[in-house]
């Protein structure tokens, strides 16, 4: 078992607010990791500590380290760091360009210019993101022309074109029908072959059906991280075990 | 073709021949009807629209505009060159890179640029930038196209800036989000994804600020020298020039109503209508293609991705601003500057992102600087000069001599009453018609008619107004020179602003309130009145101040219509001229040499007076908002 990303007493303030308190976790490489909880309980605070998205919150204040590749990224720099770690947001943002230019974006602002590769990784990412049979045959047609369900795996293909090692995903089905919900479910279960996915849900059974590992938080605190089938067949915590079974949250 | 034997091709090129024939008659045909048509318009209009000579008081009379409309295009062209780069500089930083601390220092500032009235602008051309460049450049006459560009780009940098960051601002926070986790630099964020995205807006922008450069008269007409020539050589920006609108300032009050240099000057305000009303044209039709699809057609496309096209747009644009910056700093400093230009724009790709984001955040930190350091010079001037001369003698005293002596009292009483008649006649109708386009209306043919008519009116240079008031109320309904005429003449120049303002506002309040409040049976007028006017009120009280500050400041529109030079007395009807602060200053900037306190002390009271209506909105401004976010 190899860690892609772990971090160590993880403590976290939104102004005098304490939204992460000592947070140790672990997440496998090649694995998908499910992230649940009740709402508020920082788990989506904590997916957007591992690529420092939180610090774009003026008062945000991180104390701890988070060692991915053995080294601290909170001291790094984050935008190579982003490089590495790519994110999907809950509500699909494809940006106002074609559908190949938000997939070029992330490679041509890291100096790719060359149209035959750019091509390449086009074409590959959205066949990796299941997207490329639906939007061949128009490219260069707007971003914002598609489905929800389409744009977000837009917005996964974009994710994918930079080639991260890890990818976060902040509840990616929340905005989209069951449908699309599970074209993107196996999608994801897919992507473990090449990437470490990280997913917050809110969604039980989705939790269930693609991740290999899950996390329970509860008040800013990881309650307990096993495998997703321990977690909701036999947890070690009577809170777990409570919340599974929907007697809160 | 091996099939094809010799008699068979003869007969090929026969007919090929033939038809050949067939189109070039066909072809003459037309072109006789092009020639003659266009002959007989350039007959028509050569003696006006083709002709460079201007001169209807000489003998013969002479009413060629054509040096006009290329004067007035140089001059704008000149403001833009510099205004446009610099306002999107600052409206980026106010809106992306500013600390919140820094945001509430700079917007006042460029809320205070844009509430200076234009004709304290042009005094402060006349005074300090015309003797400036006479002296730095040892020229005869500081009065030039190059002053009155620096000066019409002061004045358009707010409309440029304001108008920008209100489109950035409205770009989704989830792009900036999207595109930083994708390992991009902030700056590569900004440059493309999210000024694209603003790029609608921030089209709209600088072809406002055109409109805003294009209409302006009272600054130009002080400093730009007014000569009715084409600058020879056409690049020669120390050239004295004369606008469309300066003429019309000029000689409208000169001309014997009804004669035919009267009409000449009508003639010379329609070309301005028709010349902004293209502007405004382009720019609407401009918008309304990239709102409906974002995406250019794959042709299009093609040929702005070119290569060889972007070098072409690069160079055309480079010889453009080498000419310019060439006549303003001398040719090495222009080369220097270009030379950066190119080499920033060929090796772009080869820099690293981190060099990019540090430079242009530099460049943007220089910008922002530069717009602070103008407003700065401008106030410093004018108070440091004109405090002295302030007494209560002075705010308090009657006018002598024909106001070259004594108060100014009731010059100050008579801006207050037009600017309260103004508003009080355009403050309703404006918020009605914006409620009514944005919450009850769908698009249909007369709503785009009345929308497409709003912003036509907005890009109405001000000096037309005064046209109109001066044609149809003093002289049609004679009512003669009266306090009525100038407060609806302002009213109908500030009515497209507070409409679009209060749009704007009324359009940032997401559906979904409205759609939580009509969730709860709430009918729509409750809803508007309860939850869509309280959440606008900031943005409808920013639009009405705005405007408030530009009635109290102008001048064109209520100088052939209210106001007269000199009055002793309070007007106590509204069928009396009056005496305005802006008209007072102009008339003692033009008319009486030397520079007196006088002078700049009507300037500190006119500013003072401006700011105050300012600070006040700015003040009740924060005070909505607290409320609304508390």
């Amino acid at each position: 078992m190899t860690p892609a990303i772990q971090a160590n007493h993880l403590n976290l303030f939104y102004g005098t607010k304490q939204a992460l308190f000592d947070v140790d976790i672990l997440f496998e490489e090649k694995k998908i990791t499910a992230l649940v909880g009740p709402s508020g309980c920082g788990k989506s605070t904590l997916l957007r500590c591992l690529n420092r998205m939180n610090e774009l919150i003026p008062t945000c204040k991180i104390s701890g380290e988070i060692l991915f590749r053995s080294e601290n990224i909170l001291k790094a720099d984050p935008v190579e760091l982003r490089k590495q770690i790519g994110m999907v947001f809950q509500q699909p943002n494809p940006f106002p360009k074609s559908i190949y230019d938000n997939i070029a974006y992330g490679p041509r602002a890291h100096g790719e210019h060359d149209t035959g590769k750019l091509d390449t990784i086009v074409e590959n990412s959205l066949k990796s993101a299941a997207l490329w049979d639906e939007v061949k045959d128009r490219l260069h047609d707007s971003a914002l022309g598609l489905s929800g369900g389409q744009q977000q795996r837009l917005c996964i293909a974009r994710t994918l074109a930079v080639s991260p090692e890890i990818i976060l995903m902040d509840e990616p089905c929340s905005a989209l029908d069951p449908i699309a919900t599970s074209k993107i479910e196996t999608l994801i279960t897919d992507l473990k072959q090449k990437y470490t996915v990280i997913i917050v849900t809110h969604n039980m059974p989705q939790a269930t059906r693609v991740s290999d590992m899950t996390g329970f938080m509860y008040l800013g605190k990881v309650i307990e991280m096993d495998e997703t089938q321990t977690i909701f067949v036999n947890p070690a915590e009577k809170l777990t075990q409570h919340y599974i079974t929907g007697k809160f949250g | 073709m091996s099939y094809m034997d010799n008699t068979t091709k003869k007969r090929v090129l026969r007919e090929g021949v033939i038809k050949s024939i067939w189109l070039a008659t066909a072809l003459i045909s037309a072109v006789a009807v092009a020639f003659i048509l266009g002959h007989v318009i350039c007959t028509a209009l050569s003696g006006f629209l083709f002709n460079t000579n201007w001169n209807p008081t000489g003998t013969p009379p002479s009413y060629g505009i054509a040096a006009l409309i290329i004067d007035t295009l140089l001059v704008t062209l000149g403001a833009l060159i510099f205004s446009v780069p610099l306002g999107l500089a600052t409206a980026v930083y106010i809106s992306y890179v500013a600390p919140p601390r820094m945001r509430d220092v700079v917007k006042p500032v460029i809320e205070l640029l844009a509430g200076i009235p234009s004709v304290v602008y042009g005094f402060f051309g006349m005074i300090v930038l015309g003797s400036f460049l006479q002296k730095a450049l040892n020229i005869p006459s500081g009065a030039c196209w190059l002053a009155a560009s620096i000066i019409l780009g002061i004045m358009a940098l707010p409309t440029i800036i304001s108008v920008s960051e209100d489109a950035l601002f409205a770009i989704p926070k989830d792009y900036k989000e999207a595109s930083l986790s994708l390992g991009v630099t902030y700056w590569h964020t900004i440059s493309h994804v999210l000024l694209p995205a603003a790029a609608s807006g921030v089209s709209a922008a600088v072809i406002l600020g055109m409109g805003r450069a294009i209409g302006e008269t009272m600054a130009v007409m002080m400093i730009a020298g007014n000569a009715a020539i084409i600058p020879n050589p056409i690049w020669n920006v120390l050239s004295p020039v004369r606008t469309l609108t300066a003429t019309l300032g000029i000689e409208m009050t000169e001309v014997a109503t009804n004669s035919m240099h009267y009409y000449a000057l009508f003639g010379v305000a329609t070309i301005l209508l028709l010349i902004t009303l293209l502007i405004n044209l382009t720019s609407y039709w401009l918008i309304k293609r990239m709102q409906t699809g974002s995406c250019l057609p794959d042709r299009m496309r093609n040929w702005t991705h070119s290569e060889g096209m972007r070098v072409a747009v690069a160079a055309v644009a480079g010889i453009i601003v080498v000419w310019f910056l060439s006549a303003v700093l001398g040719i090495l400093s222009a080369v220097v500057i270009t030379a950066a230009i190119g080499a920033w724009y060929f090796g772009r790709e080869k820099i690293s992102p981190k060099f990019a984001e540090k430079s242009s955040f530099g460049i943007i930190y220089a910008c922002t600087a530069a717009v602070i350091l103008i407003l700065a010079i401008i106030l410093w001037d004018i108070f440091a000069n004109g405090l002295p001369a302030i007494s209560w003698e002075f705010l308090t005293g009657r006018p002598k001599q024909c106001g070259l002596a004594g108060g100014i009292f009731t010059a100050i009483v008579g801006t207050l009453q037009l600017v309260a008649g103004a508003i009080l006649i355009t403050l309703p109708i404006g918020i009605g018609a914006a409620i009514y386009f944005t919450e009850y209306s769908h698009e249909n043919l007369l709503t785009r008619a009345l929308r497409i008519g709003n912003d036509l009116l907005n890009g109405t240079p001000s000096i037309v107004f005064g046209l109109f008031g001066f044609a149809f109320f003093v002289i049609y309904l004679n009512w003669g020179t009266c306090m009525l005429a100038g407060q609806i003449c302002l009213a109908f120049m500030i009515l497209p602003t507070i409409i679009r303002t209060t749009e704007e506002a009324l359009k940032s309040v997401p559906n979904s309130l409205r759609e939580a409040s009509l969730g709860l049976g709430a009918t729509q007028w409750q809803t508007i009145r309860k939850v869509v006017l309280p959440s606008a009120a900031p943005g409808i009280l920013t639009g009405a101040i705005l405007s408030v500050g530009r009635a109290a400041g102008e001048t064109a529109p209520i100088m052939f219509t209210a106001v007269v030079f000199s009055k002793r007395f309070i007007t106590r009807d509204v069928f009396d001229p009056v005496m305005a602060l802006p008209y007072h200053l102009f008339a003692l900037s033009t008319t009486v040499p030397d520079v007196t306190t006088q002078h700049y002390g009507t300037a500190v009271v006119l500013i003072a007076l401006v700011i105050a209506i300012y600070l006040a909105a700015i003040f009740s401004r924060r005070h909505f908002q607290k409320k609304l976010f508390r």
